[in-house]
């Protein structure tokens, strides 16, 4: 008994560390932001403190700019699927037994350990509308295939590459200044910049590398006896890998919904300041803004609550769908 | 196991121990202060002029504070570690660090040191430095924009230079005159250039302003902010004298030191642009480049806009009476000299401009058009701001309408009355929150809020 406790103490006194560290940098400014989202706490000293209950969020249901926001968000993650598959397919790639596949998976993984600020700098060079080297192939494919001959003999008013960055253009038509769509925003623009470029980040990033883990792990007597019956390539791998590779997909894709909410703040902040119009200004962007740029905390801090509890709700739901795709 | 975890966390309270003693201290005996402003070469010469005139303090620049903009600095202070000084850099800044309490009214201060700003100083500056009659920082510097010519490509054009006063029909004209295309049609020259943020400058040229009657109504929507808007998008989609956001993009700006219209001017790639002195700190660098200034076209009762920055002190600074000392530094003629001899746009203090070193810097016998950039401060005004408006918000609204006309998506009429609209709106949600702003605006309008 004396030594449990003994034990029990020199347990508590490794573990002490950690749970101060968890206590007074995680748990108590959660604690603490889900008071001041209750109160008007505004860093101007002449606007009294007090607690306003629910005022916050009640605010939050009106104000036209936090749902803009919100569609943007949403909007950027619309890539999400097309990133998952580009990790799946990569992954599959990089899982053959070939010569130097360890330089192949450090090149492609190579994206996630460089600085996220340089990338997007590099980007924006990519996406510059005159001298970007995308608009300098689109342009090369416009004038080598003629596409405006071919579009102005079939009556149209001709093609021209996108100007991406400085856009507030998207290929669902979304207005700027409304929740609506419309056909003169529709095209390509900033917000579609962003996707493509998350893609390319996504793919080769940790997404490819749990594939990766979760195509080791699949027994390889799978994959044989489906061979001896007889099944090609595609129907191995819709029988048998991807069935297999359900917990992974289902991490990946609960992992990146909660990123996909939390998103949007580096890209807004390095590359377009959340512009043009505001069409690249995501939640954890308004959140920033309205908490150090005009200084409403407990406001900044409703808005970050609602944001947990859209995460939640969402993985909830995925949970409960995705749980029942599990039990093979 | 147990002493393994044990001389781990020995060597981790050492190496902390080791951290915190060899920390870069202040020299022995010197009083450490810190200064947060842009970093820049000129900056780090006036702290080092002040460091040799005052050898009992280490001046020091905290640069990163400053980029990431004035939260930053309001957060550091209001947490006890801030800086001992920081520069506003527009009137609505110094009322967010007046309102957040971290800015140090320093009115009898100063009068004890025998400064008198209001009667020293360029009276377009003080705002920067004064709010509702307080004296709350001393301005570093005034700059009031002109056109700068790069009398090459005049010459190159057998244009002659231009002279003020003059109109803008007649800008236009030289203008287009000096656009030059190439083979493809693609502008490879243009005739002005100008970075579409300077908006609130052409408001002003138009006889505009942000806002009226004493802050309590957004005015851009006025039929002059509106015209001034609709001007500089004519600039560029009409008159194709001026770049596009493409063209922008492309010069990469980011405003300034350093900023790509500066550079693009530098390059020869405009014949004409809008900035100020300080564009200088940066265009001495390019060798051989014939530079001539010339006002901006004017009507006869509008004014320029002038800008600049004020240091205040912090007031929950330990230091904050010795930081005093730097104000005092910048009221005085070794500050201002410098200002003038580098070319930091203008000493805030008047007559350190009214010398025979600033008219001709000795350094610089090239630059003889100094006199153009005083005579355009005495029509200088700042700012007009509104106490009754986040200004970061207010910034945020006019923004997003302005990119939309930039981008020829929304007529200025429109994008300018939405934005007010919008503004009226954030005032209103203002006054709901402050009871004293609230006061304050019933007394100036006999209003609850803006209709």
């Amino acid at each position: 008994m004396k030594a449990r406790r003994h034990e029990f103490r020199a347990a508590l006194g490794f573990l002490l560390p950690n749970f101060v560290g968890f206590g007074v940098f995680t748990a108590g400014p959660v604690l603490f932001s889900l008071a001041i989202s209750i109160s008007n706490w505004h860093l101007h000293r002449t606007i009294p403190f007090r607690w306003i209950a629910l005022g916050n969020f009640l605010e939050l249901f009106v104000d036209k700019d936090f749902w803009l926001y919100s569609m943007n968000t949403v909007y950027l993650m619309l890539g999400m699927p097309v990133a998952i598959a580009g990790s799946l397919f990569l992954a599959i790639l990089l899982s053959q037994r070939l010569r130097g596949i360890v330089v192949y998976r450090t090149l492609f993984y190579l994206p996630t350990f460089t600085s996220g600020v340089a990338l997007m700098l590099l980007w924006k060079a990519l996406y510059n509308p005159e001298f970007g080297a995308l608009n300098a192939a689109i342009n090369w494919c416009i004038d080598t295939f003629r596409v405006n001959e071919v579009v102005r003999a079939l009556g149209g008013a001709g093609v021209s590459a996108p100007t991406w960055l400085l856009s507030t253009k998207n290929l669902v038509g979304l207005e700027a200044e409304e929740v609506r769509s419309s056909a003169a925003q529709w095209g390509m623009g900033a917000r579609d910049a962003l996707i493509i470029m998350g893609i390319w980040i996504a793919i080769g990033g940790n997404n490819m590398l749990l594939y990766l883990a979760g195509l080791s792990n699949i027994p390889p007597e799978l994959t044989e006896a489906a061979q001896l019956d007889g099944a090609g390539k595609w129907a191995v791998f819709r029988n048998v890998t991807w069935p297999q590779l359900a917990p992974t997909t289902f991490f990946i894709v609960v992992m990146s919904f909660i990123g996909g909410l939390q998103g949007g703040f580096e890209q807004a902040r390095v590359m377009t300041q959340g512009g043009p119009a505001g069409t690249t200004t995501t939640v954890a962007y308004y959140i920033y803004t309205k908490a150090f740029e005009e200084l409403m905390v407990g406001y900044a801090a409703a808005i970050s609550w609602l944001l947990f509890t859209a995460i939640f709700v969402i993985t909830m739901v995925n949970w409960r769908l995705g749980s029942k795709e599990l039990n093979y | 196991m147990k002493a393994f975890f044990l001389i781990t966390f020995c060597v981790l309270v050492l190496l902390s121990v080791v951290a915190w003693q060899i920390q870069p201290a202040p020299p022995e005996g010197k009083i450490p202060l810190v200064w947060v402003s842009d970093d820049n070469p000129a900056r780090r010469e006036q702290i080092s002029l002040f460091n040799d005139l005052h050898p009992n303090y280490d001046l020091r620049l905290d640069p990163r504070a400053n980029q990431a903009g004035m939260e930053k600095v309001m957060l550091q202070c209001l947490a006890g570690v801030g800086p001992d000084l920081f520069d506003a850099y527009s009137p609505s800044e110094l009322d967010a660090f007046v309102r957040s309490g971290v800015a140090w009214d320093v009115t009898e201060e100063l009068a004890k040191r025998a400064i008198d700003m209001e009667k020293d100083v360029w009276p377009a500056i003080l705002p920067t430095g004064i709010r509702e009659g307080r004296v709350y920082g001393f301005p570093a510097n005034v700059a009031v924009d002109a056109i700068w010519v790069n009398k090459d490509l005049f010459d190159a054009a057998g244009e002659p230079y231009p002279e003020g006063p003059w109109t803008w029909e007649e800008f236009i004209e030289v203008a287009q005159r000096l656009t030059l295309r190439d083979e493809r049609g693609r502008i490879k020259q243009f005739g002005f250039l100008c970075d579409w943020w300077q908006w609130p400058q052409f408001i002003m040229l138009f006889g505009g302003q942000l806002y009226a009657e004493n802050g309590t109504r957004s005015a851009v929507d006025s039929p002059e902010a509106i015209e001034a808007i609709q001007f500089m998008h004519d600039l560029m989609y009409v008159h194709h004298v001026m770049p596009t956001p493409v063209d922008e993009a492309t010069m990469a700006t980011a405003g300034g030191w350093g900023s790509g219209t500066i550079t693009y001017f530098g390059a020869g790639k405009g014949a004409m642009a809008l900035g100020g002195r300080w564009w200088l700190c940066t265009l001495r660098d390019y060798e051989g480049l014939n530079l001539g200034v010339v006002e901006i076209p004017r009507m006869s009762d509008t004014a320029y806009r002038a800008y600049g920055r004020a240091t205040v002190v912090n007031r929950y600074s330990p230091r904050r009476e010795q930081a005093l000392d730097f104000l005092v530094y910048e009221a005085g003629k070794d500050y201002n000299d410098l200002i003038n001899r580098q070319a930091d746009a203008v000493a805030a203090v008047m007559r350190y401009n009214y010398t025979p070193e600033f008219l001709q810097n000795p350094e610089h016998p090239e630059e003889d058009y100094n006199e153009v950039w005083r005579d355009v401060i005495r029509y200088g005004e700042a700012d007009v701001w509104s106490p009754f408006v986040n200004g970061q918000a207010a910034n945020r609204i006019l923004t997003k309408q302005l990119d939309l006309v930039k981008n020829d998506q929304k007529s200025a009429a429109d994008a300018l009355r939405d934005a007010a609209r919008e503004i009226h709106k954030e005032m209103a949600k203002t006054l709901e929150r402050d009871p004293s702003l609230r006061i304050k605006y019933y007394r100036l309008t006999g209003k609850e809020r803006p209709e």
